[in-house]
C-alpha cells in the first residue's frame, strides 16, 4: 500500500471485505429462514436455538468421538434435521387449524425450551470449538482471510443451488413449491402437504445447525445463549431481501453486512445495529417484498382475517370485574407479604404494557414486537424531567405518557402501510434503534451510564417504596387505563379499528382514513405504555439501554397472545401469570426457565387462541 | 477470638436460662443465611455458575473453621436472569425473610440498582461484588460493594501502558455502564502519564464480529490496543486483531483474565498483557490456600469472578464474627473491619463514605506459552 490513492480507498477496500465475510455468516441462517417462510409463512424464532443445538452437536463430536470433518459435518445434518421434523411434528402440526399466530408463539417457546435444555446438559459455560481446517489465511487488503471463510461461503452457494436445483426439477421440490403457493389447492391434489412440512423444516433445520457449527468454528467459541441475537440478524437478513426468497436471503445477508460495515466505517462501532436497522426499515418501507422481489408474485400476506382467527371471547360480567378489581384494590389489607404484593404490582405493570399491546396488536392487527422501546421513551421521558427539572413525579409521569403517545405514534408511523408479519419486523427494528439512540445520544441520556438516582413516588414529600405502595399505584394506572380502552373499544372506534384489521382494503374503500385510525390506537397504546414505563422508572430508580431490551418486547407480545388477541382482561390475565409463573416456580431454580417454557407450549397446544378469547 | 468464645459462651448460658435448652441448641444448629441474587438462566448464565463455585470454596473453608461461632453459614442463590423485574421481587422476598442476614449481588447495574431502594428502606445490606458502576454505592449507606473500584484500577492500567513505552494508544470497548466508565478512566489517566489515545471503539455485549471495529482502530495508526473486555470478547477480539495482522501489543483491564480466556482466544492470546487483582500464582498464602481448595473441589483453576465470589464470603463471615449477625451490625461492622485477608486486595479496608475498598493488589501478567505467567518486565516484543 505505497500509492496514495490504494491507501486512501484502503480501509474502505477492507470495510467492504469484512462485511462481506459477516454477511456469509448471516446468509446461513437466512437462508433456513427464508425456506420456512416460503412455504408454512412463519417467521421461525426457533431458528436461533437449533443453529446452537449444531454448534453443540458439532462440538461435542469433536471434542469426544474426535470425528473427522466430514463426518462432523453429517452429525451436525442428521442431528439437526431430526431436530427440525422433531419441532414440525410435535410443536407446529397440531396447531394447523388454529390462528397462524399460535405456531410464531410456539417457536418462541420452542427456542426457550431448547435453549434451557442445552444449558443444563452443558453449563452456560463458553466453549471453545477446535477448527478442522488447516490453519492458513490469505493476505486481501489490510486483512486477511482463512479456509473457514471460503467454506463458508462454499457451503452457502452450494446450499443454494442445491436448494434451487431441488425445488426447481425434483417430483418433491414441485410439491414443496405448490404447498407454499396454496396449501388447500395442493392438497387436493394429493400432495402429502405434512410430509412437504416435515421435509422444509428438515432441510432449513440442517442448513441452521450447519451454520452454527460452522460459525462457532468460526470464533472458536460457542455457548446456550448464541442463537437468539443470530437469529434476530438471519430475520432481518431475509427481510431485506424479501421475505420466502431463498437467492434474495443470501444477497440480503451479503448487504446487511456491508451496511453493518460501512456503519462501523462511517459512524463509529457502537452505531453498527442502529445503521442496519434503520436501512431495514427504510427498505420495508419503500420496498415491503424485499429489494430483490420480482413484482408481486408472492402475494404480501394473507388478504384477510387469517392472521388473526376470531374466536368467541369469554365474556366477563361488568359486575364480576368490578367486583375482582375491588377485590383486588383490598388485598393488601388480607396479604401482608411484601414479595407477593411486589410480585403482583409487577404483573400490574406489566399489565398496562400488555392491555397497550393489545390494543395495537389485537384490535388494530398490527402486531408489534416493539412494545419495549414505548417503555423506554416513557421511563426515560420522565426519569429525565424528574431529575434535570426536579418537576415533582406525578406530573413528569402524566407527561411522559402524552410524550410516548407522540413520539411513539410518530416513530412507528412509516410502518403503517405494512401488514402481518411485515409490522413484526419493522416495529422489532423500531424498538432496537430506540434502544440504540438512547445508548448513543449521550448528552440527553447519559449512554449506557444510564439514568441514576430516579426519585420516587412521593406522597407530600414522603417517599412511596413499600410493596403495598407499588401495589396499589400500579393498579389504580391499570384500572384507570383499562377503563379508558374499554371505553374506547366499545364505542364507534374499536369497531372501526376491528374493521381495519380484518379487512383494511374493504375498510378503506367504506371511507376510513387508515392512517389516522391506526394512529389513534398506536397514540392511546403510546400513552399506556408510556405510563408503564414511567413508573418502572421510578420504582427502579436507575435505569439504562439494558432495562427494555427486545427480549421484554418479545415477552409482553407473549403475554398478549396468551390472554387472546384484542382482549383487555386476557391481557390483564395473561401478564399477571407470565410474570408470576417464573416467580411460582423459583424452587426449580436452574430448572425455572424450562419448565416455564414448557408451561407456555402447553398453554398454546391447548389454548392457541388464548386464554380469554380474541375480541 | 478467645474472649469472643467466652462472650459467646456467657451469652449462651443466659438465654439457656431464659428459654428452653431445647431452642437453644435448636438455634445454634440453624444456618445463618447469606442472600444472593445473580443470573442462573438467561443470557449472563455463566457469571452467576462462577459465583457459586468461588461461594462454594468459601463455605468450606469457614464451616470447616467453625462456621459463625459454632453456627454454619449458609447461602441461598436466586434466579434473576439479571432482569430488574426480577431484583426486585426478590428483594422484598429477602427482606422479609428473617433468617438473611444479609444479601450479596446481582450482576449488572440496571438488576442490582433496580433493587437498591428496597435493600435501603429495609435495612439489609446489600452488597455488590462486581458491581463497579460508579453510582452503584450512592443507592444508601446499606448499599456496600468491594467490586474493584476502576479509579484505582484504571490508573494502575495506565502506569502499565506507561512503564511498557507506549505512547499511542487505541481503546477498544465493551459499550456499558462498566466499560464505558472504565473507558473514560483510562484516557483520563494515560493522557496524565504523557500518553495519547488516538482512538477509541465501544462495542455491544451480543456482538462476536470485530473486524470492522479493529480496521477502524487501525486506520488511527497506534503503537498499541488496549481492551476493556470481559474474557469470552476479549478472546475474541484479540483473535481477530491478530488475524488482521495487526502486530503490535495488545494490554487489556484485568477482566479479561480468566482460564477460559486462553481456550476461547487458542495461539492468537499469546503476548497480552494485563494487571490483575487475583491472580493464582500469586504467592501470597491466601491467595495458594483459595487455589488448592478451588483445584480439588473442581479440578480446574480459578478465575476473577471464582475468586471475588470466594473473597466476598470470606469477608462477610469476618465481619459476622466480629460484629454479630443482625442486619444492622452487619452494616455498622461493614465499616468498622480491618485488615481481612484477602485474595483481591491487600488487606480489606472500607472508606466509610464511599462504602468502597481501596487500593487493590495488583500483579502484571502476560499469556506466555498458552498460559497466564507474571510478567516480568521485558518490553513486550511486536509480534
Amino acid at each position: 500500500m505505497t500509492s496514495s490513492v490504494v491507501s486512501w480507498l484502503g480501509p474502505w477496500f477492507d470495510y467492504t471485505i469484512n462485511g462481506l465475510v459477516v454477511g456469509n455468516i448471516y446468509a446461513l441462517l437466512a437462508v433456513g429462514l427464508a425456506l420456512i417462510y416460503g412455504v408454512s409463512h412463519l417467521i421461525n424464532f426457533a431458528h436461533g436455538s437449533i443453529y446452537m443445538v449444531g454448534a453443540y452437536i458439532g462440538w461435542l463430536c469433536i471434542t469426544y468421538l474426535k470425528t473427522p470433518p466430514p463426518l462432523t459435518l453429517l452429525a451436525v445434518v442428521v442431528g439437526c434435521g431430526l431436530l427440525g421434523m422433531a419441532i414440525e411434528r410435535i410443536g407446529l402440526r397440531p396447531l394447523q387449524g388454529s390462528p397462524r399466530i399460535a405456531p410464531l408463539l410456539s417457536t418462541i417457546g420452542i427456542g426457550l425450551v431448547l435453549d434451557q435444555v442445552v444449558q443444563l446438559m452443558f453449563t452456560p459455560d463458553p466453549r471453545g470449538v477446535p477448527l478442522q481446517l488447516p490453519d492458513w489465511r490469505i493476505q486481501i487488503g489490510g486483512g486477511t482471510i482463512g479456509a473457514l471463510d471460503i467454506l463458508i461461503a462454499g457451503i452457502g452457494l452450494a446450499s443454494a443451488l442445491a436448494l434451487y436445483l431441488f425445488l426447481r426439477f425434483t417430483k418433491l421440490g414441485w410439491a414443496v413449491r405448490a404447498t407454499a403457493l396454496d396449501r388447500d389447492a395442493a392438497q387436493q391434489c394429493g400432495v402429502d402437504v405434512n410430509k412437504v412440512n416435515s421435509l422444509v423444516f428438515a432441510i432449513a433445520a440442517a442448513l441452521g445447525g450447519v451454520s452454527g457449527f460452522l460459525v462457532g468454528m468460526y470464533y472458536n467459541s460457542i455457548d446456550p445463549n448464541m442463537g437468539f441475537h443470530a437469529g434476530l440478524k438471519g430475520i432481518v437478513a431475509q427481510m431485506i431481501g424479501g421475505m420466502g426468497n431463498v437467492p434474495g436471503a443470501i444477497a440480503g445477508s451479503l448487504l446487511l453486512g456491508l451496511i453493518e460495515s460501512y456503519g462501523i466505517a462511517a459512524f463509529g462501532t457502537s452505531y453498527r445495529n442502529l445503521f442496519a436497522f434503520l436501512v431495514m426499515i427504510a427498505i420495508l418501507v419503500l420496498k415491503p417484498n424485499g429489494i430483490f422481489s420480482r413484482g408481486r408474485s408472492l402475494p404480501p400476506e394473507p388478504l384477510t382475517g387469517t392472521f388473526i382467527a376470531p374466536s368467541a371471547p369469554v365474556r366477563i360480567p361488568w359486575q364480576v370485574v368490578a367486583v375482582l378489581a375491588v377485590a383486588a384494590l383490598a388485598l393488601p389489607l388480607v396479604v401482608r407479604n411484601g414479595y407477593v404484593l411486589q410480585t403482583l404490582g409487577i404483573g400490574w405493570l406489566y399489565a398496562v404494557l400488555a392491555i397497550s399491546l393489545t390494543l395495537v396488536a389485537g384490535t388494530a392487527g398490527m402486531i408489534s414486537l416493539g412494545q419495549a422501546g414505548l417503555l423506554a421513551i416513557g421511563a426515560y421521558a420522565s426519569g429525565l424531567l424528574a431529575i434535570n427539572f426536579k418537576l415533582p413525579v406525578a406530573t413528569t409521569i402524566l407527561a411522559a405518557g402524552f410524550i410516548t403517545a407522540i413520539l411513539g405514534t410518530l416513530i412507528i408511523f412509516p410502518s403503517f402501510r405494512l401488514r402481518g408479519h411485515y409490522v413484526t419486523i419493522a416495529t422489532l427494528g423500531v424498538g432496537e434503534i430506540v434502544m440504540l439512540v438512547i445508548l448513543n445520544w449521550d448528552s440527553l441520556t447519559h449512554g449506557p451510564v444510564g439514568l441514576t438516582a430516579i426519585p420516587p413516588l412521593s406522597f407530600f414529600g414522603g417517599p412511596l417504596l413499600s410493596g403495598t405502595w407499588i401495589y396499589e399505584i400500579a393498579l389504580c394506572a391499570l384500572i384507570v387505563l383499562a377503563l379508558l380502552q374499554w371505553r374506547l373499544l366499545s364505542s364507534h372506534l374499536g369497531r372501526t379499528l376491528r374493521a381495519i384489521r380484518d379487512d383494511d382494503v374493504a375498510a378503506r374503500s367504506y371511507g376510513i382514513a387508515l392512517d389516522r385510525y391506526k394512529s389513534l390506537a398506536f397514540g392511546v397504546a403510546g400513552f399506556s405504555a408510556g405510563i408503564a414505563g414511567a413508573l418502572m422508572a421510578h420504582i427502579f430508580s436507575y435505569v439504562n439501554h439494558e432495562t427494555f431490551t427486545s427480549q421484554v418486547s418479545l415477552l409482553a407480545l407473549t403475554m398478549v397472545i396468551l390472554g387472546g388477541l384484542g382482549n383487555v382482561s386476557g391481557a390483564i390475565l395473561g401478564a399477571v401469570a407470565l410474570v408470576s409463573l417464573p416467580e411460582l416456580f423459583r424452587a426449580a431454580a436452574e430448572y425455572r426457565m424450562l419448565i416455564y417454557g414448557i408451561a407456555l407450549l402447553l398453554l398454546i397446544r391447548y389454548r392457541p387462541q388464548g386464554l380469554m378469547g380474541t375480541v | 477470638m478467645v474472649r469472643l468464645h467466652r462472650r459467646q459462651v456467657l451469652l449462651g448460658a443466659i438465654a439457656g436460662t431464659l428459654f428452653a435448652p431445647v431452642r437453644a441448641t435448636a438455634q445454634s444448629k440453624e444456618p445463618i443465611l447469606i442472600g444472593v441474587t445473580g443470573p442462573l438462566t438467561g443470557q449472563y448464565a455463566q457469571y452467576g455458575a462462577q459465583w457459586k463455585k468461588g461461594f462454594d470454596v468459601a463455605l468450606d473453608e469457614i464451616n470447616a473453621a467453625g462456621g459463625i461461632n459454632g453456627r454454619p453459614l449458609a447461602y441461598v442463590f436466586e434466579d434473576s436472569q439479571s432482569d430488574p423485574r426480577q431484583t426486585v421481587t426478590i428483594a422484598r422476598k429477602y427482606v422479609a425473610d428473617e433468617r438473611i442476614v444479609v444479601e450479596v449481588g446481582d450482576f449488572s447495574s440496571a438488576a442490582s440498582m433496580a433493587a437498591s431502594p428496597i435493600y435501603q428502606a429495609a435495612g439489609l445490606v446489600q452488597f455488590g461484588f462486581s458491581n463497579s458502576h460508579p453510582d452503584f454505592t450512592k443507592g444508601g449507606d446499606f448499599v456496600w460493594s468491594n467490586a474493584v473500584n476502576q479509579k484505582d484500577e484504571m490508573p494502575l492500567l495506565a502506569d502499565f501502558v506507561r512503564d511498557l513505552g507506549l505512547k499511542k494508544v487505541a481503546i477498544l470497548h465493551l459499550n456499558n455502564d462498566w466499560g464505558r466508565t472504565a473507558k473514560d478512566l483510562l484516557v483520563a489517566a494515560i493522557k496524565e502519564r504523557g500518553g495519547e489515545v488516538v482512538g477509541s471503539e465501544g462495542y455491544l455485549a451480543d456482538e462476536k464480529d470485530f473486524r470492522s471495529a479493529i480496521v477502524r482502530a487501525r486506520s488511527a495508526n497506534p503503537d498499541s490496543l488496549a481492551l476493556i473486555s470481559y474474557y469470552p470478547d476479549g478472546a475474541q477480539l484479540t483473535r481477530q486483531i491478530r488475524q488482521a495482522g495487526i502486530t503490535q501489543p495488545i494490554i487489556a483491564g484485568g477482566s479479561i483474565y480468566s482460564p477460559k480466556f486462553l481456550e476461547l482466544g487458542g495461539n492468537e492470546v499469546n503476548g497480552v498483557l494485563t494487571t490483575v487483582p487475583f491472580f493464582p500464582g500469586d504467592p501470597r498464602p491466601q491467595v495458594q490456600t483459595f487455589v488448592k481448595a478451588f483445584e480439588t473441589k473442581f479440578k480446574e483453576e480459578p478465575d476473577a469472578y471464582n475468586a471475588r465470589a470466594y473473597d466476598t464470603f470470606i469477608l462477610l463471615a469476618a465481619v459476622m464474627r466480629q460484629f454479630g449477625i443482625e442486619r444492622k451490625a452487619i452494616q455498622q461492622g461493614l465499616g468498622k473491619i480491618k485488615d481481612v485477608p484477602s485474595v483481591v486486595y491487600g488487606k480489606v479496608v472500607f472508606d466509610t463514605t464511599t462504602r468502597r475498598v481501596a487500593d487493590p493488589f495488583v500483579s502484571r501478567v502476560e499469556v506466555k506459552g498458552g498460559k497466564w505467567t507474571a510478567y516480568e518486565g521485558a518490553k513486550p516484543a511486536m509480534r
